[in-house]
């Protein structure tokens, strides 16, 4: 039943949206994939027919499956919310003073250089990976009851093999007690960091990883700063690095300063944090605000994505909403501060009617 | 016999720890070098690190290239005892005869000085008790 109710849905769409590229845009934008995985391939243009067969015969076999960070598509949409000023970016950070270059060019080749400036702004905007929290690592290798009183001290054994992974290294601890043990993930990442260095990474925890120093750097604006440092020191899926993204990604959510992380690498990561906490009307707010409504339009869809069973989803889904009426939607049925949303996007639409009348 | 091309005479290729560092500070290097030459000195390759003081959070720290030790044994190399009580310790070998006499040696010490003390206490107390 639920196979024949989709087909007809997506049927109907096909019918309703018009010819050319735009129906694989329609399709790739409108599947919201309710009880289907992610296609393999790419969305291209051809046979809908047998995709939607392999849809309708997947969908009664898998169950829902959960959007992660590094879906095609949700990367997509994370990296168009992102935006790309190269003023920001290329802002200039403290180096050695030295005088500046100028250089006389052809339009052509300043095109050149800005092409080529737009690609290391893409590098430089690559996301960092946003994984779970690590388990503990509790294995007992061998118990020993004879070494009991002789070793004072423990022993950490460190394999520096070169050309293993730094994950599947062997790191051991042989405790006074005379147990073997596999290391804690500090102690991992503490001995790889003796052995084989990463730059910016230091052996002790910085003290501006400290609570009252975050709080100074956070009322200094300086979250991109904290966010860096925190990147550079801890592994991904490390608590403490789990942990102090959430308490940037709060703060901001509580002054509303959006625009500080709008144009670096970590906006990806708050905007997945907002979605999965369901907190996503401040980002909303300040996007409608600077007028980014395609922005704002792309965040619901997301959001609608990661939390299909939800309400507005639902409805969302039975009106085919478009644009502005899809945060409508969004706005009426499970945000929490609707009444406020409604009434900035009644203030833009004024505002760009009265643009479009006067221009 | 070992197929290494040996320097001098009657010696053979030895996985033993160079002693470095300052005054009262030791830091041993674990090596693999010919056992003729100066504890010091020349040495083929290294093969890991070890510190014989506890750190900040009370570990001694020890560094094994395991891969390459794996090759050296597998050519025919020795091992100073203090590297097989390591490596014992680390769980590559299995422990140590001598570490397993020596801890149990300790632990007959350490009952026998128990004995003796609660032997100590048992007569003074019947010393107070008789005066």
């Amino acid at each position: 039943m639920i196979m024949a109710a989709f087909r007809t849905r997506a049927s109907w769409r096909h019918l309703t949206c018009s010819r050319g590229a735009e129906r694989f845009f329609f399709c790739a934008r409108t599947r919201p994939s309710t009880l289907l995985q992610p296609l393999p391939g790419p969305c291209g243009a051809g046979s809908p027919c047998r995709r939607l067969a392999s849809e309708a015969a997947a969908c009664g076999n898998s169950e829902i499956q959960k959007r992660t960070f590094m879906d095609e598509e949700v990367q997509s949409i994370l990296i168009k919310m992102t935006g790309l000023n190269l003023q920001k970016i290329f802002k200039p950070a403290l180096q050695k003073l030295k005088p500046p270059t100028y250089k006389l060019m052809t339009q052509a080749q300043l095109e050149e250089a800005t092409r080529q400036a737009v690609e290391a702004a893409k590098v430089q905007l690559k996301m960092p990976p946003v994984l779970e929290e690590r388990a503990p690592i509790n294995d007992v290798l061998a118990e020993d009851k004879i070494l009991e009183g002789t070793v004072t001290a423990k022993y950490v054994f460190t394999d520096i093999s070169y050309n293993i992974p730094h994950r599947e290294r062997f790191i051991v601890v042989r405790e006074p007690s005379g147990t073997l043990r596999k290391a804690s993930w500090e102690e991992r990442d503490r001995m790889i960091q003796i052995y084989f260095p990463k730059e910016g990474r230091r052996i002790l925890t910085p003290i501006i990883f400290k609570e009252e120093n975050v709080k100074t750097m956070y009322s200094q604006d300086r979250h991109a700063d904290v966010l860096n440092l925190c990147i550079a020191q801890f592994e991904p899926d490390s608590a403490e690095y789990i942990k102090i993204h959430h308490q940037t990604y709060e703060d901001i959510d509580k002054h509303g300063k959006y625009d500080l992380l709008r144009s670096t690498r970590h906006f990806g990561g708050m905007a997945w944090y907002f979605i999965n906490e369901k907190k996503i009307d401040g980002l909303l707010i300040d996007q409608i605000q600077r007028d980014l409504v395609d922005d704002a339009t792309s965040l619901v869809q997301l959001y609608h994505m990661v939390h299909p069973e939800g309400q507005s989803a639902q409805e969302a889904k039975e009106q085919a909403a478009e644009g502005l009426n899809l945060i409508k939607v969004f706005a009426k049925t499970e945000a929490q501060m609707g009444a406020y949303i409604e009434l900035i996007l009644q203030t833009y639409q004024d505002a760009f009617i009265n643009h479009s009348a006067a221009s | 016999a070992t197929f290494l091309c040996k320097v001098y005479y009657g010696g053979n290729l030895t996985i033993r720890l160079t002693l470095g560092g300052c005054a009262n500070r030791p830091f041993y290097r674990i090596v693999a070098a010919h056992s003729k030459f100066a504890r010091d000195g020349r040495f083929v390759e290294q093969l890991g690190c070890y510190d014989p003081l506890p750190n900040s959070h009370g570990e001694k720290i020890v560094g094994l290239n395991l891969e390459r030790i794996r090759y050296w044994i597998g050519c025919g190399a020795h091992l100073s005892k203090p590297v097989e009580r390591l490596l014992g310790l680390a769980g590559f070998f299995p422990l140590h005869p001598m570490m397993i006499t020596n801890a149990e040696r300790l632990r007959r010490k350490r009952a026998r000085e128990a004995l003796l003390a609660s032997q100590k206490t048992d007569t003074e107390a019947t010393e107070t008790e008789a005066s």
